[in-house]
Parts: structure tokens; C-alpha cells; sequence
């Protein structure tokens, strides 16, 4: 670059500057000297033509796997067109949407319960645009809490009822699945032919799993588990016992194949999951009015930095559920945990013990009341690299989890320190935990959310703020009124001292000779005499 | 049975065990733990985050030896969540208070419980902590080791203050682990189909302790 500017100073030829494709335009050196249009055009097309050749990678192996399942299995196995796996996993994962939105929609309408159960299948969503990504999925999703269910059922959405959407459209809404198929690819061809036996092991495991979603979720997660299994016994030969190496790479392998069956596998029709969810989050809400005392929560949330791990920790839990590998979703736990740790280490100024940690935990738990807790928890138990969940520090936080969702289903008076009495009618609803006096605003206390303790600061700071102001306009107006005395008081004087002393004005003085009453009695004046000379 | 082992072929194998600490509230877990892998006691200056789940790598005999350690919250409320927590260990640590009665009943109610639900896989060890305290004794020396010997636990005696007899039970339970890790891999003929038994994660398990017995034993002998 720089080169090219010394350069410039003397002598740049014209066309240098232009589009290398001779469009007219001018080129950039950034751009590999195209023009911005060039650049766009080339671009597109180089990555076209490699996420072509992935897929002919992919679709080959898989051919050479059927080939080779066709002629083990003999007559029974029926051949299938190469495609049809992928066009019906597309429409598997419209159904996950379309149903993701509907569980939301349950929760509002208790009475559609029943009828929305066979929704999935009659509704198909909207098909969703070329650019929509995973984040902007998410946030419909978090509309869709927020919108009353009678405004979910968009006239757009209408329309496409009942529309199949062409595989090419979706494939394109998949952007995430096909990013992580790249990234897997990408990191198997660092590992040259094993990579390759990697990859078609992998497809055609997913294969096998698209003809087998009649199975329960047991069945299936048995399956995944002899996979994992048999790969990183294999990896483990491969690699000679370097087990860091079969961890980066069952790593990978779970990424890849569990972001493809995630939504065949993940809270199934085949299991309760759902109703569990539904049950966990009914009970965490009846169970709003649980303190931090109740539970004895090492927390102080008056302190500004563990108020703030504390929300961050609550989000984490929340975003939990928006991941879709097992390995993430237990990334999510772990930082809640670490936020957990921080707002302990905090409040006690010591390190953190399970004594403290657990009812954190289940303090957190309460508060962010996570969604779809159970189905998660059975997603990860059942499809999670036992490698990690069994004693890895990610294991340890996935259990103490998993401890809080049992002592919040099973939480009674008694593990509260509550009178059965008082438990009753505080779930009820009948009577909540006394709440401060409004005199101790300030100090706040049991049972108020931070938020509201944080609204009613504001309110006393506005207050005070109120209260200096009219100070302000005070002294401002004294100010004004002492102003208009001064100068009164001045004019006054002045008035007075010229009252005093009145001012003479004397007629001015007569020309010098006027008064000179005695000229006459001066000399002549001296005359000028003329010599003649 | 469990992870214990598993990983790595050939000589340079490494076994990884789950260790569970149980006990009451105050009868110091913690600092026996920080002790052990930070060599602190009581320290403003403890740089870890937290307490609850530490590592230690080590070497036994040339094999190496990581080991997890598993807090676990004492209150008596959560004493049911136990099975969650100590599902799959290798090793459990009881901890009780010399000074402390009730710590020790405790202790006698876990080891009930652990022995119904794991049988003999397990590799126990019963701890007398804050023997610095020794004036102040509730709990005698041969009432705690006649009953430690009885259930086929091993006994011992120290002082997370005075960092006393901790490496020494930490040493200990990991040849145990390993005794009885290597003994079950001779008697299933390769670690591989071991690991394959085991390998299903946490669960949560129903409240009836029958179910989780089934569950449990089912696991071991599968």
C-alpha cells in the first residue's frame, strides 16, 4: 500500500485504478483491484462453487455408503434417491419451528392445549427469507412472548398455510446448519484421509438416524451413545492414545451431527418432555415469592457488581435453551456458574462452596425460570459426549443443575424453614412474605426484586433532585429581589447625596479684558518704530 | 466401576476418577479440599473463584492419576439430591467433625445409603477433621475406626489447620481407585465395553430411593 501511494505522488497510470474486469469502474486494492460490483459478483461465485463441492463431497460418500449398505443388506434395504434424506429433514425442521412457536403460543392459551397438539402438522410456518438467521429466529420466537397469541397468526403466515416450501428456499434458512457442515468439512481436511472416513462414518450415521425417528427418545440417544462411542474408540487407535486429540476431534463430530438432529431428537413426540417443561415452568411460577433469605443465598444484591453477575447469570441460563449442540448448551450453564461463583466470591470474600453454590443456583434458577429446562436437561443427558458430562467441571455444573430442578419440584415448607401454614397460603397466593415498610424504602429488603428496589432508588434520587432544584429557584428568586433592591436602594442614595449637594451651574467666565477695570492704567502698548536705514 | 480408568492405551494410560465430598454443613469439606489442592487455609488471598469442583493431577506408581473433586452442599435439606451427585464416583469422602456428634451420624447415614446404592465399587473413606480440636473430642477414636473397619471403609484422621494426614488420605483412596479400577478391567477383559456401561450421564432420578437403587444397580452389573 504504501508503495503504491509514493507512487501515486509522481506517476499513477490510469489504468491501474480501474476494474480489473474492464467494467469502467474504478477498482480497489482491497477487492483484489475489482470494483465493488466485480468483487461482489466473484466472490459469490468462488463461494458457491465450495459449498458445491462440499456437497458433491457429501453426497458422493453418502452414495458410496449406500451402495455399500445396499449390497451388505441384500434385498431388504430399499435404495433411495440421494436427495430425499435432505429434502425431508428440511421439512423436519420447519415442523421444529412452526412447533417451537406454538409451544409459546400454549403457554398463553391453557385451552388450545389439547387442539395445538396436532398444529405442527397442519400448519406449515412461513417460509422464512433468503438472509434470516438464527438470531432473527430467536427473536420471533422472543416476539412471540410477548405478543398476545391472537396477534401471533400473522396474515403472512396464513398465506403460506399448507405450502410446502421448495427445498432450495430452505436450504437457504439453514445457514447455521451449513456453516457448522463447512466448519466441520474445513477441520477434517486438516486431517487428510481419516478425516475423510470421519466425515462419511458421520453422514451416514445421520442418515441412519432420518429412518429411525420412530424411536423413542432411549433408543435413540443409545444409538448416538454407541456412536460416540465406537468413533473415539477408533479415534483413539488412530491417534495412539492421545486423548486430547479424540477430545478436539468428538468434539467436532458431536457439533456436526447433533446441529443435524437436533430437531428430530430434541423434546420428541415420543416423550413427555413437553409436559414436563410445562409442569417445571408452572411450578417456578407458583413459586415466585421465594427469598433469598428462604433459601439462604450468600448473595448481596445491594452490591452493584452482584446484582450485576447475578442478571448475567440469569441470562446465561436463558440462552441456554437457543443452542443447539449439547456442548454449548452446557458452555451456557458453565458461565452461569461462573457468574454464580463471582457474585459469591463478592458477597462472602472467600471462594465458593457447594453449601453456598447449590442454593444460588436454585435462587437463579427460580429467577430466570429458563425455558424448556426439562427437555433440555434430557437433551444433554441423552446426547451429550459422555466425556464431558461424566467428571469434567462442565459435568459438575450440568448435575448441580440438574440438583435444582429436583429440589424446586420437590420443595416444601420444611426446606424453607417455613411453617406447612404459611407455605400453603404463600403458594396459594393468599398472603405473600411480609414486605418492608414503604419508610425503609431505601434500604429495601426481603422479597423486593433488585429492578423494583432499583425503580424506587430512582424515585428517592428524583425526589432529592426535586428538592435541590426548588433550592435553586429559591436562591435564584432571593437573588432577583435582592438585585431590584440594590438598585433601588442606589438610586435612593444617589437621589439623597443630589438633594444634598444641589447642582450649581455658575455663568461661565467674560472674556479676559472685560473685567479689567484698570486698563487704562497700564502703559501703551509698545508701538513698533520704523528706522530708516 | 465407571469413568474410572477408561482413557488412554498402552503404557502411558491415564485414569480419571470422581471423588465426592459428603457431610454436614460446618464440619470443613472446604478448606480440606483447598487444602489439598491449593495448600490454603482460611487464606484472604485464595485466588480460586470456588471451592466446589477442583482437579488434581498426579502420579502414582508412573500412571497418571486426574482426579476430580466433587463438593457437594451439606444442608440437610438437600440431602436427597445426594444420588444426583454422587452417581458414577469412584470415591467418596465422609467428612465429619471430631468434635461434633450428630456430624458422625451423619456420616453412618451416608455410608448406609452409598453402600445400598453402589454396592462395593466404591472406594470409601471416612475423615475425623479439626483434630487440632482433639481437647474438645465427642467422637472416639476406636468407636470411628471399629465402625469404619465394619462397613469396609477406611479411617482417617486430619486437620485441615494444621495440614495434617491430607495428603496421606488422598494418596491412599487413589490406589484404592485404582486397585479396584485395574481389578475390573481384568474381570470385564477391556476397558473399552467398561466405559461403554457406564457411560450415561446424570440423570435425575425419581423420589422413591427403590427406583434409583434399580437404576443404580443396573448400571453397575450392566
Amino acid at each position: 500500500m504504501s508503495q503504491k501511494f509514493e507512487r501515486r505522488g509522481i506517476h499513477v497510470d490510469q489504468s491501474e485504478l480501474l476494474c480489473k474486469k474492464g467494467c469502467g469502474y474504478y477498482g480497489n486494492t482491497s477487492w483484489q483491484g475489482l470494483c465493488s460490483k466485480c468483487w461482489r459478483e466473484e466472490y459469490q461465485r468462488a463461494r458457491q462453487k465450495q459449498i458445491q463441492e462440499d456437497w458433491a463431497l457429501a453426497e458422493k460418500l453418502q452414495r458410496e455408503e449406500e451402495a455399500a449398505y445396499a449390497s451388505s443388506q441384500g434385498a431388504q434395504s430399499q435404495p433411495q434417491p440421494s436427495l430425499a434424506p435432505f429434502s425431508k429433514f428440511e421439512e423436519k425442521k420447519t415442523n421444529e419451528k412452526t412447533r417451537k412457536v406454538t409451544t409459546v403460543k400454549k403457554f398463553f392459551s391453557p385451552s388450545s392445549r389439547t387442539a395445538s397438539k396436532k398444529a405442527p402438522s397442519e400448519k406449515v410456518e412461513k417460509v422464512p427469507g433468503a438472509r434470516e438467521r438464527h438470531g432473527e429466529t430467536l427473536l420471533r420466537d422472543l416476539r412471540g412472548i410477548f405478543t398476545p397469541p391472537w396477534e401471533m397468526v400473522s396474515p403472512t403466515e396464513e398465506n403460506h398455510e399448507g405450502k410446502t416450501p421448495s427445498p432450495s428456499v430452505s436450504r437457504q434458512s439453514s445457514t447455521e446448519t451449513d456453516r457448522v457442515s463447512r466448519d466441520f468439512v474445513e477441520f477434517l481436511k486438516n486431517l487428510q484421509k481419516p478425516g475423510r472416513e470421519i466425515h462419511k462414518q458421520c453422514r451416514a450415521f445421520i442418515e441412519s438416524m432420518a429412518n429411525k425417528k420412530d424411536l423413542g427418545a432411549d433408543e435413540l440417544s443409545e444409538c448416538v451413545q454407541d456412536f460416540y462411542q465406537n468413533m473415539s474408540d477408533r479415534l483413539l487407535t488412530h491417534f495412539k492414545g492421545s486423548t486430547d486429540r479424540v477430545e478436539r476431534v468428538m468434539d467436532q463430530v458431536e457439533k456436526y451431527i447433533m446441529t443435524r438432529l437436533y430437531k428430530n431428537v430434541f423434546c420428541p413426540e415420543t416423550t413427555d418432555d413437553e409436559k414436563k417443561d410445562l409442569a417445571t415452568q408452572n411450578r417456578i411460577r407458583a413459586l415466585h415469592w421465594v427469598t433469598i433469605q428462604m433459601l439462604c443465598v450468600p448473595v448481596d444484591e445491594e452490591i452493584p457488581e452482584v446484582s450485576d453477575s447475578v442478571v448475567k447469570a440469569i441470562t446465561d441460563i436463558i440462552e441456554m435453551d437457543s443452542k443447539r449442540v449439547p456442548r454449548d448448551k452446557l458452555a451456557c450453564i458453565t458461565r452461569c456458574s461462573k457468574h454464580i461463583f463471582n457474585a459469591i466470591r463478592v458477597t462472602k470474600n472467600e471462594p465458593a462452596s457447594a453449601d453456598d453454590f447449590l442454593p444460588a443456583l436454585i435462587y437463579i434458577v427460580l429467577k430466570a425460570n429458563p425455558p424448556r429446562l426439562q427437555s433440555n436437561i434430557q437433551y444433554i443427558t441423552r446426547f451429550c459426549n459422555p466425556s464431558r458430562l461424566m467428571s469434567g467441571e462442565d459435568g459438575y455444573y450440568f448435575t448441580n443443575l440438574c440438583c435444582a430442578v429436583a429440589f424446586i419440584e420437590k420443595l416444601d415448607a420444611q426446606s424453607l424453614n417455613l411453617s406447612p401454614e404459611d407455605f400453603e397460603r404463600y403458594m396459594s397466593g393468599q398472603m405473600s412474605p411480609c414486605r418492608p415498610e414503604p419508610e425503609a424504602w431505601p434500604s429495601a429488603g426481603p422479597g423486593i426484586s433488585p429492578a423494583l428496589r432499583e425503580a424506587r432508588r430512582s424515585l428517592d434520587l428524583l425526589a432529592s433532585l426535586e428538592a435541590r432544584q426548588e433550592r435553586v429557584l429559591e436562591g435564584a428568586r432571593t437573588l432577583e429581589s435582592d438585585l431590584i433592591d440594590w438598585q433601588e436602594s442606589v438610586e435612593r442614595e444617589v437621589r439623597e447625596i443630589l438633594g444634598r449637594f444641589p447642582l450649581e451651574v455658575r455663568p461661565p467666565a467674560s472674556a479676559i479684558d472685560s473685567d479689567n477695570v484698570e486698563n487704562d492704567r497700564l502703559p501703551p502698548p509698545l508701538q513698533p518704530q520704523v528706522f530708516a536705514g | 466401576m465407571a469413568a474410572g480408568g477408561a482413557a488412554g492405551g498402552g503404557s502411558g494410560r491415564t485414569y480419571s476418577f470422581k471423588v465426592v465430598l459428603l457431610g454436614e454443613g460446618c464440619v470443613g469439606k472446604t478448606s480440606l479440599v483447598l487444602r489439598y489442592c491449593e495448600n490454603k487455609f482460611n487464606d484472604k488471598h485464595i485466588t480460586t473463584l470456588q471451592a466446589s469442583f477442583l482437579t488434581k493431577k498426579l502420579n502414582i506408581g508412573g500412571k497418571r492419576v486426574n482426579l476430580a473433586i466433587w463438593d457437594t452442599a451439606g444442608q440437610e435439606r438437600f440431602h436427597a439430591l445426594g444420588p444426583i451427585y454422587y452417581r458414577d464416583s469412584n470415591g467418596a469422602i465422609l467428612v465429619y467433625d471430631i468434635t461434633d456428634e450428630d456430624s458422625f451420624q451423619k456420616v453412618k447415614n451416608w455410608v448406609k445409603e452409598l453402600r445400598k446404592m453402589l454396592g462395593n465399587e466404591i472406594s470409601l473413606c471416612i475423615v475425623g477433621n479439626k483434630t487440632d480440636l482433639e481437647k474438645e473430642r465427642t467422637v472416639s477414636v476406636q468407636e470411628a475406626e471399629g465402625y469404619a473397619e465394619s462397613v469396609g471403609a477406611k479411617h482417617y484422621h486430619t486437620s485441615a489447620k494444621l495440614n495434617k494426614g491430607i495428603e496421606e488420605l488422598f494418596l491412599d483412596l487413589c490406589k484404592r481407585m485404582m486397585e479396584t479400577a485395574q481389578a475390573d478391567e481384568r474381570a470385564k477383559g477391556n476397558g473399552a465395553s467398561q466405559s461403554g456401561a457406564s457411560r450415561r450421564g446424570v440423570q435425575i432420578i425419581d423420589d422413591e430411593p427403590q427406583a434409583a437403587t434399580a437404576a443404580g444397580g443396573g448400571c453397575c452389573s450392566g
